[in-house]
């Protein structure tokens, strides 16, 4: 029999996550401040949703452990996520917030 | 005591449905994805108005401060990690790990709770940002204040938990059950939160 101790991070495994977090989140806060300075306008927007979007797939993959459940949760979360951000950058963008170019 | 298994890892894969994933984990997971379109709703509504011109009163890109809510977002982010070690402390039959790891998860989102408090007294008696300000405001509050809530939800449950466990001398593999589903609406709120200190703190900008 398959127990959780087989499939899941170990103890460690989770410090180590946490520690990635962590210096993910210094980085988007360095970002931030080095913005101020050079005003690196769209490719400070492109690095720092890039961040949030790498935090966010870790967190969902290892400590909601997503990547290590079937199929079904995953496709319900996911169409869930696409689904809303979609709608809402259709939203945005027909409201002029967000220039979407094609 | 009867209903606790002390000293034996606990499984929570038992009870299979024929989708092969526990009924009420599906149901989760499903809720926390419908999640998605209500604060989808209120991260677009906070950006249509966030620099909108032409109102009175303060901003809240104008007041923002980035230090304090780094800080938060790091104290949210790592109750995540012991959120985690709770779940697997259980898995190990370690029942006084597991309250201790459930405790500092509690203890952690109370922390974040504690500095949205400070943050919005901040924001209304030294820079009169209130609800009614104008419509910036309005959205800034209502997102991080309906975030704040579900964070008050999770601690709640996660102290239920912890004073279950407490009180029977452990979690059963029933209560390891509800360990992962509040763990899962646990960490959800945490990447909202991810989601929300990149769109509406770090990528703020001031209106024109």
């Amino acid at each position: 029999m398959t127990t959780e101790h087989d499939t899941h991070p170990s103890p460690a495994q989770y410090w180590k996550i946490a520690a990635l977090l962590a210096v993910l989140t210094v980085f988007e806060v360095a970002m931030f401040y080095i913005d101020r300075e050079l005003g690196l306008g769209g490719l400070n927007a492109l690095i720092l949703i890039s961040l949030a979007l790498l935090k966010f797939v870790i967190v969902v993959g290892w400590y909601m452990h997503l990547r290590f459940e079937n199929a079904i949760p995953s496709r319900f979360f996911t169409a869930g996520a696409i689904l809303a951000v979609g709608l809402y950058l259709v939203v945005l963008s027909a409201m002029g917030v967000v220039v979407i170019r094609g | 005591m009867s209903d606790v298994a002390h000293d034996t890892p606990v499984s929570h894969h038992d009870e299979h449905e024929s989708t092969g994933i526990d009924n009420r984990k599906l149901g989760m997971w499903v809720f926390l994805s419908s999640e998605f379109m209500f604060f989808g709703a209120l991260i677009a509504t906070y950006l249509l108005y966030s620099n909108r011109g032409g109102f009175e009163g303060t901003y809240p890109s104008e007041i923002y401060d980035i230090p304090f809510t780094s800080v938060s977002s790091f104290v949210l982010l790592m109750s995540s990690l012991t959120r985690v070690l709770a779940h697997n402390a259980l898995s190990k039959g370690d029942q006084n790990g597991t309250r201790t790891w459930l405790f500092a998860t509690a203890a952690l989102g109370a922390v974040f709770l504690g500095g949205q408090v400070f943050e919005f007294t901040e924001f209304v008696t030294k820079y009169d940002m209130t609800l009614s300000s104008n419509p910036a405001a309005s959205a800034f509050y209502l997102l991080t204040g309906f975030h704040g809530t579900h964070v008050a939800i999770g601690v709640i449950m996660l102290l239920s938990l912890w004073g279950i466990s407490r009180r029977r001398g452990g979690l059963s593999e029933k209560q390891g059950m509800s360990l992962e589903l509040v763990g899962l609406y646990w960490h959800f709120v945490d990447i909202i939160w991810i989601v929300i200190f990149t769109v509406v703190y770090l990528l703020s900008v001031p209106p024109a």
